[in-house]
């Protein structure tokens, strides 16, 4: 358990802190979009508006990761540069790097305690009461009733492998802000800031949280359960094969998704002999075959950080049956997807004596 | 000159009846229609034989689901159909299909396109989230009169809403639950019609002059509105500020490419790896502006995506119904398809033979675009260009 | 009687040369087995599976050669953990694991093949014809 300093900063001062005393040369984060219209990632230098800089607001208008691999897939930045992201975006990332996407080289991470975010359609441009609610709920350790249903089940809230880690529950975002230096990385910075005597923080007891939202799993798990054909049917029903579930998805990375490449581009045979076999054909073919496929390919690396169920133009709870669905294929291998850049992608090594109860 | 007949029936039974009868009788081998899902609370495509033809088949669903001619080009892309089969689809799905024929991914061969009256659609969301039988029920009630309110975007400014173009038109507009027209146009269609047993309507005359007067006035009403929607969205989003503001909230998911009918490349530009860049370059471009949003190039994106399909755009708005933001996407592209469209004075989607205007061009033309390339020059010749 | 249709992913060296020494020992197996031939297990995607049982296949075979006898050395592992993600999303999608089955057979193991198949066939004319075969709402 990595001690918990106070760095008597506010956030704003931090990133200022970090520009100023020539940490970084750039950061990454959630920055308010002019006449209060909403946040988005961005890349900032140091003449940024710091004030508009937002770490720690609720909204997930994409997963962060999919920005670091957009910024770093062809090389690393020659200078230091400082992202924060939640643990989830984290996760992704590792996992993007793994997967030759992405590169941690001079990438400074700095993450933090998450308590969810607001699911963009409902609640775009969050009122103040729903803010105010949502930073009382981090002050208090307790989940917050507006957050993404995945948000609510997720137990993996609490950053691993982060450079900084920054601790907001039971404390609150508008306290000094507490911070853990996990790695080498890390350490540097703590000395570079001046933190290596800095007063500890006692951590917070996160036992309750952690335990309510393994409930919340569990019941997102037994309610969005598949048992049969007619259930899958019915998941899907609404489904138009928008295809942006794995647009959104950092874990999706190909350009050229298999699923819409010539493989699945059918030739008027097939439609031909689909017809006469079964009298009534419901087009798009591989409409519900999409999901298993996604599923089967990008399963073992879902973080399930809820974007594909955001994003979904029919409200198809598919986060929820990812989750589910990429947790028990993880299961299988007992890997975590995230928590440790040297573990191997399961589908990518083997062991001789395994899984016996696949085979005969 | 149409072929005309008078077929019996309400609505939408009547219609259904029309098909099975095509189908019973072996004009057609298979009929490409929407139908209610699973569930019954959406609609779907399905492509039905004789001894598949769905109870639950709508030929003028409430809503678009998938853009119809995605569905056409999915089945014809590879190659012509090997059944007969006849599609029923929305004006703006029509004129989609017609587009995707000139651009080489649809073939019509042994298609029969058929079309309507089009009183409109809700926004799919809308649809989904609500109550479906009432909302079934206003939908249903406004097939011959066209008085449907709805708050989707592209419907409340088109002004293109009959079937013509087809090679069959289903004339539900001015009609009642007596019967209505149906109308062929092509020799396809006509073809079609021949066998068809139509009631002989005495005053089938009297119809098409009540249908014809309805649609004038329609047409007169439905321009006017789209004028003015279009012009007054343009104050909204004019000037670079304006136009940010409408993408604030864009999360650059690029749903509106994959719904639109008109953008069929599978390799989209904006997805390539031509807009990769090495780390250092965007720190660099976000050291210039302070800032730089990420993942970046999301204005580029829309902007690119307007030059390279404004001109074909039908305003069918499933861009919109795609759209996870809301973002009013169908009228930005409605607005610009209506300029760029009108530099060739083209119409999209109206004819096969009208040719695509990036593919042709006159030896002289748009002067106004031309200038001089020096000033000797200028005073030298004695051309128009300024 | 019932269209049962068994798609069997045969690996090259092993399962495939069983096969076809099954076919020349004259041994009796049953007909609904429909094979494709791979040049090793691992070109197995889980895709294939689960497009093959969503498509209508009754039952899903795999044959490769036993574990530490891949023809190129290592394949069958990863095919082994292929075929786990399958049955696992089979599994969280409503589908049941026993129309899928991984079995290693060596390539002099004729008679073995046929029983496998004879085996196979026989559970999945028990568990009956696949329901997506069928579905319209699919």
């Amino acid at each position: 358990m990595e001690k918990i300093y106070d760095s008597q900063m506010k956030s704003h001062d931090f990133i200022k802190a970090l520009f100023e005393k020539k940490i970084v040369s750039g950061l990454g984060t959630l920055t308010q979009l002019p006449n209060n219209k909403g946040v988005s990632f961005s890349l900032l230098s140091d003449a940024f508006d710091i004030q508009k800089c937002m770490p720690f607001y609720p909204i997930m208008p994409a997963n962060a990761a999919i920005a670091v691999s957009k910024l770093t897939r062809e090389t690393s930045p020659s200078q230091p540069v400082a992202i924060m992201l939640r643990p989830c975006e984290l996760r992704a990332l590792i996992e993007l790097t793994k997967l030759k996407q992405a590169r941690l080289d001079n990438l400074i991470l700095i993450s933090f305690d998450c308590s969810g975010v607001f699911p963009f359609k409902d609640s775009k441009y969050p009122t103040d009461t729903m803010l105010d609610s949502y930073y009382q709920s981090i002050k208090e350790a307790t989940i917050n009733n507006n957050i993404r249903q995945v948000c609510s089940g997720c137990d993996h809230y609490v950053p691993v492998g982060a450079d900084i880690a920054i601790s907001l529950i039971g404390r609150g975002v508008h306290e000094t802000l507490g911070f853990s230096f996990g790695t080498e990385k890390g350490k540097n910075i703590q000395e570079k800031m001046g933190l290596s005597q800095a007063s500890e923080i006692q951590p917070a007891n996160l036992e309750k949280l952690t335990i309510e939202r393994q409930q919340n799993k569990d019941a997102l798990k037994q309610n969005n359960k598949i048992s049969n054909l007619d259930a899958l049917l019915d998941v899907f029903d609404t489904c138009i094969s928008c295809h942006a579930c794995s647009y959104v998805c950092p874990i999706c990375y190909c350009k050229n998704c298999y699923f819409e490449s010539q493989t699945f581009q059918y030739y008027p045979e097939n439609y031909s002999q689909r017809l006469t076999k079964k009298n009534t054909l419901r087009l798009p073919i591989d409409r519900i075959f999409f999901h298993l496929g996604r599923l089967s390919h990008m399963g073992s690396s879902c973080v399930a950080c809820g974007m594909c169920s955001d994003v979904c133009p029919v409200d198809i709870p598919v986060s929820e049956i990812f989750k589910a669905g990429g947790e028990s294929i993880q299961g299988v291998f007992n890997y975590q997807p995230g928590q440790n850049l040297d573990a191997p992608l399961p589908l990518v090594t083997y062991q001789e004596k395994e899984l016996h109860e696949m085979e005969d | 000159m149409d072929d005309i007949k008078w077929l019996q029936g309400k609505g939408k039974l009547g219609i259904k009846a029309f098909f099975q009868d095509i189908l019973n009788k072996g004009l057609i081998d298979s009929v490409l229609m929407p139908a209610k899902n699973k569930k019954g609370n959406s609609y779907a495509w399905f492509l039905m034989n004789k001894d598949g033809f769905l109870e639950t088949s709508d030929p003028i669903p409430p809503v678009m689901t998938i853009q119809g001619a995605n569905i056409l080009k999915n089945m014809t892309k590879k190659g012509e159909s090997w059944s007969k089969t006849a599609v029923v689809l929305r004006p703006c799905e029509l004129r989609a299909v017609i587009e995707l024929t000139k651009l080489e991914q649809i073939n019509l061969e042994n298609i029969i396109l058929i079309s309507f009256d089009c009183p409109g659609a809700y926004p799919l969301t809308h649809y989904i989230s609500g109550d479906q039988t009432s909302f079934d029920q206003k939908f249903d009630s406004s097939l011959y009169t066209a008085s449907f309110e709805t708050e989707r975007n592209a419907c409340i400014a088109c002004n293109q809403f009959t079937g013509q173009g087809a090679d069959i038109q289903l004339c539900l507009l001015g009609a009642s639950d007596d019967g209505f027209m149906i109308s062929a146009s092509s020799a396809k269609g006509k073809e079609l019609l021949q066998n068809v047993d139509g009631a002989k309507a005495d005053n089938i005359e009297t119809q098409i002059k009540k249908r014809d007067e309805l649609m004038g006035k329609l047409q007169k009403e439905k321009d006017e509105k789209r004028q003015t929607i279009l012009d007054r969205f343009k104050d909204t989003i004019y000037g670079p500020e304006n136009l940010l503001n409408v993408f604030s909230a864009c999360i650059n998911c690029h749903n509106c490419r994959r719904a639109c009918p008109i953008c069929f490349c599978s390799a989209c530009y904006f997805e390539s790896k031509a807009l990769n860049s090495e780390a250092d370059n965007q720190l660099n471009r976000a050291s210039r502006k302070q800032g730089l949003r990420m993942p970046p190039d999301l204005l580029l994106f829309h902007v690119g995506r307007m030059n390279h399909m404004s001109i074909s755009c039908v305003s069918c708005g499933a861009c919109e119904d795609a759209c996870p933001e809301n973002i009013p996407i169908s009228l930005m592209f409605s607005l610009v398809g209506r300029d760029t469209q009108a530099v060739f004075d083209y119409k999209p989607g109206h004819s096969l033979e009208e040719p695509i205007p990036f593919v042709v061009y006159k030896n002289e033309e748009f002067k106004e675009s031309e200038a001089h390339y020096t000033k000797r020059h200028q005073s030298a010749c004695n051309c128009n260009t300024k | 009687m019932n269209d049962i249709k068994i798609v069997a992913f045969l690996c090259n060296w092993c399962t495939y040369t069983a096969a076809d020494l099954a076919g020349t020992s004259r041994l009796k197996y049953e007909p609904e087995v429909r094979i494709i031939r791979l040049m090793c297990s691992s070109r197995i995607d889980p895709v294939f599976i689960l497009k093959a049982l969503m498509d209508g296949a009754d039952g899903v075979l795999i044959g490769g050669c036993a574990p530490g006898d891949c023809h190129y050395s290592k394949g069958n592992y990863y095919a082994r953990r292929k075929v786990a993600v399958a049955k696992k999303i089979a599994e969280s999608m409503g589908i049941n694991t026993e129309r899928i089955r991984l079995s290693w057979i060596p390539a002099s193991e004729g008679p073995l093949f046929a029983e496998v198949v004879n085996e196979f066939t026989e559970k999945i004319k028990e568990l009956g014809e696949n329901p997506t075969k069928k579905e319209v709402y699919l």
